[in-house]
């Protein structure tokens, strides 16, 4: 990691879990600091400011939506969520508790990494976000309100600008459908959450080379959406 | 009613009541010339008095017509003649008349009415007692025991047939001593299809059931009482009717809560057997899961190592990484399937695109299918489908994995999605060596496999499970043979999506 070198605390109660993913941490670069217990973890997190937590969702000592709600109060640091693959409720109450993004378990050192490296990246360009976006052939100015693709104009309604700016804002970090519906709807918008699906849907026809194929606007299937470039 | 009567001691009222106006008259004839008529008239009176209190209404109005006859024969000039001196003796034979029958009349009414608040309150303590001891059954035999009792003292027999709620209509569970006949079941069962009470007088004194009671209960008919009556006396039965609807809807308060206090039971022991295997289910899965994803972690670690580990390390590296990773995808099918057939899956359903789903499986496998040309033909304008996208995921990824297994590597593999009538029709194909035709039917069963020698790695419970998932949402799989490869087709009901406001053009 470039600028300074990144902490991360890594709150996971396997030792073994711990071992690899801390090993990995550094290799990369980053200090990562061990805290087998939820207590420990968040007692770290206060100690020295992180730019990183990764917290396994099931500790003995801990919910962990608990423990995110309690960081969340005093600490704006990005969590990330490891968890198992068939638990999508936790993985949304956590996401909407204040998590950022979630890595399910099997993972390997290169997902993990990838998810580090967004995250970080996010954490450190918090607050100079930038007008202009580019992927693949298309091209977003947030200042003017001008997407093209090709170098030729495409008429997005307000609610299709106004999904893509949210995603967009939040580049790599999932999105769960009740963040999105609240965002670009408004509040008390929770019982259409088809809405989103289907202009979801026409952004994809709109942007993706391959609309059932995307690679840019990817579902996470159960929890919500997610920008990636 | 008559037999009931307290005067039932005295076999003979008539002959009591003419010995009444005989004692009158002799007890007062001594005393003819002593008394003033009008009081002679009184002790006549009296004597109709008493008849009425204690003989009842026929034998008071006789008395009261002797009563005048004997006053006018003894009493009145000239003695031992009905001839009359005086004719204002008959306004007194009148007024005695009047007043000995109107005196019968309100007495015996007062009698009559006393004695029916007994036996009302007789009947009434006895089906108070009767709703005691059913308040204490806690068997459905038992009930039938105290019932049983309990009508045996007016010399009936009874049947209680309980309605079979998990079988076929009009099949009942008989609870008694009586063994019925299918004639009285034909009854039986008309009474409880039509919740009338159903009589067959013309059985009656043959040792039968003449009378079926249905037992409603608030929520339901819960059976039948066959009442079979010792003695064929039809008017006996008929004057007990309405307590022995009192003692059907007794039954059926009983029946009803003890149906209640089973389900309840039965509930609270499939609540626990639940939580034990959701408990079981989920710490088998933390526990397996765990070491799996040290073992990928470890392992990745190791291919990933820079410097590098020296090639044969990295490559062993590399297949005990996917290894591990193939055992966590048999780990999360057993436990797929564990929850789909425990029936505990509640599915999370949500109005969305099917493509969402081709989109997201294909990504998730994208290892497996690098360097595969895959056909997705999805129509852009598909309507929302209703269905629970991580379970519906689960079964793309299931079709496209087997699909990729069991063909040559790089070799096509179609997905197709079209809507027919009412259902979203989705076909998965390869171009391979296909299903074996014999057994192209056993393919969902669990734990079957395509071919007898497993040449490809997997456990036969991938297709099972898109059959249960699949099935779940009310929809079919198939699977079948075609030329050059195999396919699965599934189908899900369309239903019909909710609706949506365009927002205003800009």
């Amino acid at each position: 990691m470039n600028e300074t070198t990144a902490r991360v605390i890594v709150v996971e109660d396997e030792p073994q879990i711990r071992r690899f993913v801390c090993d990995a941490l550094r290799r990369e670069g980053c200090a990562s600091i061990e805290a087998a217990t939820a207590r420990q973890g968040l007692d770290e997190v206060a100690r020295g400011a992180p730019d990183l937590v990764i917290l396994d969702l099931g500790l003995p000592d801990m919910n962990g939506i608990e423990f995110i709600r309690d960081m969340r109060s005093w600490s704006p640091v990005p969590i990330l969520i490891l968890s198992a693959r068939s638990a999508e409720r936790d993985k949304i109450s956590a996401l909407d508790t204040g998590a950022d993004d979630y890595l399910c378990k099997p993972f390997g050192v290169g997902e993990l990494l990838a998810r580090v490296r967004a995250l970080l990246r996010r954490h450190w360009q918090a607050g100079e976000a930038s007008p202009h976006h580019q992927f693949g052939d298309v091209e977003v100015d947030l200042s003017r309100r001008i997407v093209s693709r090709g170098g030729v104009e495409i008429h997005l309604t307000q609610i299709e600008y106004r999904l893509l700016a949210v995603l967009l804002a939040n580049n790599g970090k999932v999105l769960t459908h009740r963040h999105l519906i609240r965002e670009v709807w408004g509040p008390g918008h929770s019982e259409q959450s088809h809405y989103l699906r289907i202009y979801v849907g026409r952004l994809r026809q709109k942007l993706e080379m391959d609309p059932t194929q995307p690679q840019y606007l990817l579902t996470e299937t159960g929890v919500g959406y997610r920008f990636q470039t | 009613m008559k037999s009931e009567l307290p005067y039932r001691w005295c076999k003979a009222p008539y002959p009591m009541a003419a010995a009444l106006c005989l004692l009158a008259t002799l007890g007062t004839l001594p005393l003819r010339d002593l008394l003033d008529l009008a009081n002679i008239v009184m002790i006549f009176l009296l004597a109709v008095f008493i008849a009425a209190v204690w003989l009842g209404r026929g034998p008071s109005v006789m008395a009261a017509f002797l009563a005048v006859a004997l006053f006018d024969f003894f009493f009145v000039p000239p003695h031992l003649s009905f001839a009359v001196s005086d004719g204002q003796y008959l306004v007194t034979f009148a007024v005695m008349l009047a007043v000995g029958l109107i005196t019968s009349h309100l007495a015996a009414l007062l009698s009559e009415r006393t004695l029916e608040a007994q036996s009302r309150e007789q009947e009434t303590r006895v089906l108070y007692e009767l709703a005691r001891d059913l308040g204490g059954a806690v068997t459905v035999d038992q009930v039938a025991e105290i019932v049983q009792r309990f009508l045996g003292l007016i010399e009936m027999d009874v049947t209680l047939l309980v309605a079979n709620p998990s079988r076929e209509r009009g099949s009942f569970q008989e609870h008694g001593s009586r063994h019925l006949s299918e004639l009285e079941r034909t009854f039986a069962r008309s009474a409880y299809e039509s919740r009338t009470i159903v009589e067959t007088d013309s059985l009656a004194g043959m040792g039968a059931a003449i009378v079926f009671l249905p037992v409603v209960a608030p929520t339901h008919v819960r059976g039948v009482l066959a009442l079979a009556p010792r003695s064929d006396d039809v008017d006996n039965l008929r004057a007990r009717r309405p307590m022995l609807e009192a003692v059907a809807s007794l039954v059926a308060i009983t029946l009803e809560r003890l149906h209640y206090a089973d389900a309840a039971q039965s509930s609270e022991v499939q609540v626990v057997a639940e939580r034990l295997r959701t408990s079981i289910l989920s710490s088998l899965s933390h526990d397996l899961r765990t070491p799996l994803t040290s073992l990928v972690g470890l392992a990745d670690a190791m291919v990933q190592r820079q410097p590098p580990l020296p090639e044969e390390a990295t490559e062993t590296a590399g297949i005990i990484r996917d290894q591990a990773r193939a055992m966590h995808h048999i780990l999360s099918n057993l436990l797929e399937m564990a929850r789909l057939q425990a029936g505990s899956i509640t599915l999370n359903k949500e109005w969305q695109p099917f493509e969402e789903i081709v989109g997201s499986s294909t990504r998730l496998l994208a290892v497996l299918l690098a360097g595969r040309q895959l056909d997705i033909d999805v129509p852009r304008d598909l309507p929302l489908l209703n269905f629970d996208a991580v379970l519906l995921e689960r079964v793309v990824c299931n079709l496209l994995e087997n699909a990729a297994r069991y063909s040559p590597q790089g070799a096509p593999i179609q997905v197709v999605a079209r809507t027919r009538e009412q259902w979203l029709e989705v076909a998965v194909g390869n171009d391979g060596p296909g299903f074996p035709a014999d057994r192209i039917e056993q393919v969902f069963d669990l734990f079957a496999r395509g071919e007898r020698e497993p040449a490809v790695a997997g456990t036969g419970l991938g297709l099972a499970i898109c059959k249960a998932i699949v099935e779940a949402h009310g929809g079919t799989i198939v699977a079948e043979n075609r030329p050059g490869g195999a396919c699965v087709r599934f189908k899900l009901p369309l239903g019909s999506p909710p609706a949506m406001e365009e927002e205003a053009p800009t």
